[in-house]
This record gives structure tokens, sequence and C-alpha cells, in this order.
């Protein structure tokens, strides 16, 4: 077994060996299936809650992973920030020195959440400028117009 | 409605994540239906020969008993209940239930078809260029009960 501590590393070695397969675009289109299999909670959440779906989503997933960080939801402005101080996935791919992470490792988290959010009728930005330092943050943001669903 | 705001730190939780297991099933499953059942297990023994190298390496300067901790950690970590018997050339790995396949059962994540590869191609890579072996010996799909075989290679 596969220990789910042992799981990042295992990701980031998926994303190398599709790389050395098919190139950037085999890893693209797995990401998009991941989104489109796996992150049907989040989908489903939204759905349900509206904008407070992504803080029922994370606050579960986030907690779970030791993350170090500081999330806000704004259902009146229709916003939803997280601001990760340090990442536990892109911080121990950083301290292992005896792995080397892909090369871009975290843009999954531009792609996944991406994918899954904004055909629900939400803009998402994310930020990977600090990404060699563990940190980025994202905002979800409800798009004027969009008929969302709310509690 | 109010706004929120949470703020934790790492020491607030405990680093264990389990929809993970459902993370890499999902990849599994990609790579069988994509690729093939070939590059799932090429694909695991990069994964392992890359980040077991140092369990690799203490297998080959310590024995057995580096894989005898190895296993008591991870599945005391995940709750899962294994028994092992224990020698200086065999080792034989009892696991009762398979947490990963246990959670995702429970949680309605798809189990891969190679899950179990996850198993059997692991502990063969870690035992490369060691003087062990690994077999495995039974794997039960629906739960992931396992028997798995570590012996010392004969000359």
């Amino acid at each position: 077994m596969i220990a789910c501590t042992e799981f990042i590393p295992a990701y980031s070695e998926l994303f190398k060996f599709l790389e050395s397969r098919g190139g950037r675009e085999a890893v693209l289109d797995f990401w998009n299936y991941l989104a489109d299999n796996f992150l049907g909670n989040l989908k489903s959440l939204v759905e349900e809650n509206g904008i407070r779906g992504c803080w029922l989503y994370w606050n579960h997933t986030l907690n779970e992973e030791a993350a170090d960080f500081t999330m806000e939801l704004d259902e009146d402005a229709g916003e939803f920030r997280i601001v990760m101080h340090h990442c536990p996935s892109k911080g121990r791919l950083l301290e292992w020195q005896h792995i080397e992470p892909y090369h871009d490792y975290c843009g999954h988290c531009d792609v996944l959440y991406r994918r899954v959010l904004e055909p629900s009728g939400y803009q998402y930005i994310f930020d990977m400028s600090e990404c060699d330092r563990a940190k980025c943050s994202l905002t979800v943001r409800r798009k004027e117009g969009a008929g969302v669903s709310s509690l | 409605m109010a706004k929120q705001t949470i703020r934790r730190t790492a020491a607030n939780n405990v680093y264990l994540h389990k929809d993970f297991h459902g993370a890499l099933s999902t990849g599994i499953e990609y790579l069988d239906q994509q690729y093939g059942p070939e590059a799932v297990r090429a694909y695991l023994r990069q994964f392992s020969s890359t980040f077991y190298a140092p369990l690799t390496q203490a297998l080959q300067e310590r024995g057995l008993s580096a894989l005898q901790e190895h296993f008591e950690r991870i599945y005391r970590l995940e709750g899962g209940k294994i028994q092992i018997a224990f020698s200086e050339d065999e080792m034989i790995l009892e696991v009762e239930a398979c947490p990963a396949v246990t959670h995702m059962r429970q949680h309605g994540y798809p189990v891969a078809r190679l899950f179990y590869e996850t198993t059997k191609t692991v502990d063969e890579a870690i035992c490369e260029d060691t003087p062990f072996l690994s077999e495995l010996l039974r794997y039960d799909e629906q739960t992931g009960r396992s028997t798995v075989r570590f012996y010392r290679r004969t000359p």
C-alpha cells in the first residue's frame, strides 16, 4: 500500500511519467480527467450551497492536509479566498531531498479547480507566483449575473 | 450573511487525508485505460525506485527489519490491522483489510482494476537491487486483504 501521506510524491511522479509519454498535453489531459472524475464533490457542494460550497470543500481537505492557511468567505460579496501560507503538498516535495518535484506541480491546482468552478458560474483566480516557496492564493468570485444557487 | 474567516497552522491538525487514496486510484485507472496495464506497472516502478530509494537502501543495509518498520509505521498511521511473521531471511506481511481500499469503498470512490499493483509492483520495486524478493501470495479485491512474502534470493 502506498500510504496517503506518500500520495503527493506519487502524484508528482505520475505527472512526470505522463509528460515522458505524451508531453505537456498528456499531463493536461489527465488533469482534465481528474477534474471530471474526481472533483464531483466540489461541483455538487457548489451547486447545492453556492459559494459556501467552496468553504465546505476546502474546510474539509485543508484541515485533513494539515495546511497552514487563512480561508475567508463573504457570501454577500459572492467571494471565497484562500491564502496558503505554507502548502503541505508543495512543502513536502521541496523538503524531500531525494526526489525532484514535477516542474509544474502546482499547475494542477489551476487547471482542476478552474475546470470545475468556471462552468458553474464562478471566476477562478489562482496566484502561483510564490509556488516555489510553497505559498499561493486562490480567489473564487461569483460572476455577475450568474444564476447560482445559494442557501 | 456574515463574513467568515478561519486561520489554521500545520500544528492544528494531523496530516492524514485519506481521500488521496481515491485520487491515486483515479490515476491508476486513467493510466490503465489510456496507456495499458504495463504503463501502470512502469509508473509504479518509477515512483517506487525514486521515492522509496532510502527504504531500499535500508533494506540492503539492515535487512528485513527495515521493511518491518516501514509497514508497521504506515499501517499504524492509517489504522490498518497487520500481522508480521519475521525471521532473518523471510517476512510474511498479513494485512487484514487495506486501509486505502476500505476508505474508498466507504466513501464511494471507484477502486481501480489494477489497484493491487500498488502493493505488488511497489513491493517488488522496493526489493530491486537488494538481496530480497517479494511475492504477493493473496489479494482480495473487495477489501484489499493481502498476504505478501518477502524472502532472501537464492544465489
